[in-house]
């Protein structure tokens, strides 16, 4: 106990512990919106193709998060513009986007010289290297999607559930669908100092769907989400410092441990008919 | 006469650069109710959704001699993905976020009118039921009070009888009847045999438009539009003279 007190003492982990619970919350309104639309595929596009940003930065020497943040939005906006009007294959053009980028961080990382990036870093993550300025960063993100979603939370869910209904009743269908790639693609970005590239996806889906085994209401699945992203990436955080493993690959195993625990007693609650309902309501 | 809501001139539309209406002359007056039939592929869908705004005209024009009309839209109900998150009352108080309101939350009136919807079309006990949990028919009730909340002028239902069953297809043509005095109803359906004693009038679709001023039609008139139609046997007997078919 003494140890994790002192744990807490130190600035680096309170840090971690803040990125961790303020990425959790911004992925459980953003990821809701991803798994309800079904588009959890066009986020591993985008979270890839931010890499080629990446890539870009460290050769320009530009800060390697604006990179990632562009190529993010331009492949969030691109693929909303090509799922919009169905002349290619959405999942093949994600693909080539998702692919593209990788190979473009890649070949951009081989080309600069003199300097070895921290790749890992960025695939991985590094929520123990979280400074304060970039928490001040996610807390401000975390507030505009809030009020984001607080002001137009209705149209948003209605447009992603029937757009053309929506188009009828005169909402601006294009406008809320674009809107949202970019604050996906920021989030994902934002997120992946915390999880890294490759585990990034799991925050924006896994208490997604944690949360759907209790209620299938948007409004109510975001703060649900909310909280078993938290639990679950603070569990993997205390973990990974305990057990000194990879705190990205320590989230993503408790994220997924407690949506399998969760879904196996739902699973047997019904089974075993104590219940006339599941847990769901 | 009344003028009309609608007015369709020399309209051709499609999707791409695929022209799948062609010249489509149709006059919507209110109290219409036009039976919109024709085979698949022929345009049905793309007529309403050309009215609706829904997809870019190549040439022609729609008119509205008295403004926009206020329009309620039942889509085909396999274009609803049912696994999507949202429970009944919600998709039924969409169809009160008319433009230009943009924000969250439904004001007290309005709130009262999605609960007395529900409690009209029977929906009250599950409106708070994700509509992944609704039967065919219940889908459909909630789709229609969403289509009809805002008390459009004119209604556009898209094939409305599909994954219902028969009892919830004659309380739905029951409410149809009701509605047409206050409102025109545009009624899609591959089905003519089931529509034709329903509506008032009869729209052939094949590429073209035939306007048939009687829910009347004989195989014959049929050919001459054009207009081959799918008949869904409602019995042993098949339709060869709609003019004798017999509905109950």
């Amino acid at each position: 106990m003494s140890e994790l007190w002192e744990i807490l003492g130190y600035q680096f982990f309170r840090n971690a512990i803040g990125a961790a619970v303020l990425t959790a919350i911004l992925a459980a309104m953003v990821g809701t919106y991803i798994v309800s639309r079904k588009i959890v595929f066009i986020g591993g596009g985008i979270t890839h193709a931010s890499f080629g940003g990446i890539g870009l930065a460290y050769f320009l020497g530009w800060n390697p998060f604006l990179g990632a943040a562009l190529f993010a939005v331009l492949s969030g906006l691109g693929i909303e513009w090509i799922s919009g009007r169905g002349k290619v294959r959405e999942d093949s053009a994600i693909a080539i986007i998702w692919s593209f980028g990788m190979a473009l961080g890649i070949i951009f990382v081989f080309m600069t010289p003199g300097y070895s990036p921290n790749l890992m870093g960025f695939l991985f993550g590094s929520i123990l290297t979280v400074v304060t300025g970039e928490l001040y960063l996610l807390l401000l993100f975390c507030l505009l999607t809030a009020l984001f979603f607080a002001v137009f939370f209705r149209p948003v869910v209605h447009t992603a559930f029937d757009p053309e209904f929506s188009a009828v009743m005169g909402l601006r269908v294009g406008f809320f669908r674009y809107a949202m790639a970019v604050i996906m693609a920021l989030a994902i970005v934002i997120s992946i100092r915390t999880i890294g590239i490759i585990l990034v996806l799991s925050l924006f889906t896994i208490p997604q769907l944690t949360a759907m085994v209790f209620t299938r209401d948007f409004a109510r699945i975001m703060p649900l989400a909310a909280f078993w992203g938290i639990t679950g990436s603070l569990a993997g955080l205390f973990a990974a410092y305990a057990l000194n493993i990879p705190s990205g690959a320590a989230m993503v195993f408790f994220l997924t441990f407690q949506f399998l625990l969760i879904k196996a007693v739902d699973t047997a609650w019904r089974q075993i008919g104590r219940r006339s309902r599941p847990l769901r309501k | 006469m009344s003028s009309p809501l609608v007015i369709l001139e020399k309209l051709t539309t499609g999707y791409g650069s695929e022209a799948v209406l062609r010249e489509v002359d149709l006059k919507v007056f209110p109290n219409d109710f036009i039976g919109v039939i024709g085979p698949n592929g022929g345009g049905k869908t793309t007529l309403v959704k050309a009215i609706l705004g829904l997809i870019p005209l190549f040439s022609g024009r729609i008119r509205f001699p008295g403004g926009r009309p206020k329009t309620g839209y039942l889509p085909q109900a396999s274009q609803i993905d049912k696994s999507f998150p949202i429970t009944v009352r919600e998709v039924v108080g969409s169809g009160l976020v008319a433009s230009p309101s943009w924000f969250p939350h439904l004001a007290r009136s309005q709130k009262k009118r999605v609960r007395d919807m529900l409690e009209d079309a029977g929906l009250a006990a599950v409106a708070h039921r994700p509509i992944g949990e609704l039967s065919g028919g219940q889908l459909q009730k909630a789709l229609l009070s969403r289509a009809l909340i805002n008390q459009p002028q004119l209604l556009i239902l898209d094939e409305p009888n599909t994954f219902v069953d028969k009892t919830f297809e004659e309380d739905l043509y029951r409410w149809l009847r009701e509605l047409n005095k206050d409102m025109a109803i545009l009624l899609i359906s591959h089905d003519i045999g089931t529509i034709s004693p329903l509506v008032k009038t009869i729209a052939c679709v094949n590429g073209l438009l035939h306007y048939h001023p009687s829910n009347q039609i004989s195989e014959e008139v049929l050919k001459v539009y054009n207009c081959p139609v799918d008949i869904i046997a409602h019995g042993p007997i098949p339709h060869r003279v709609l003019k004798q078919h017999a509905h109950e």
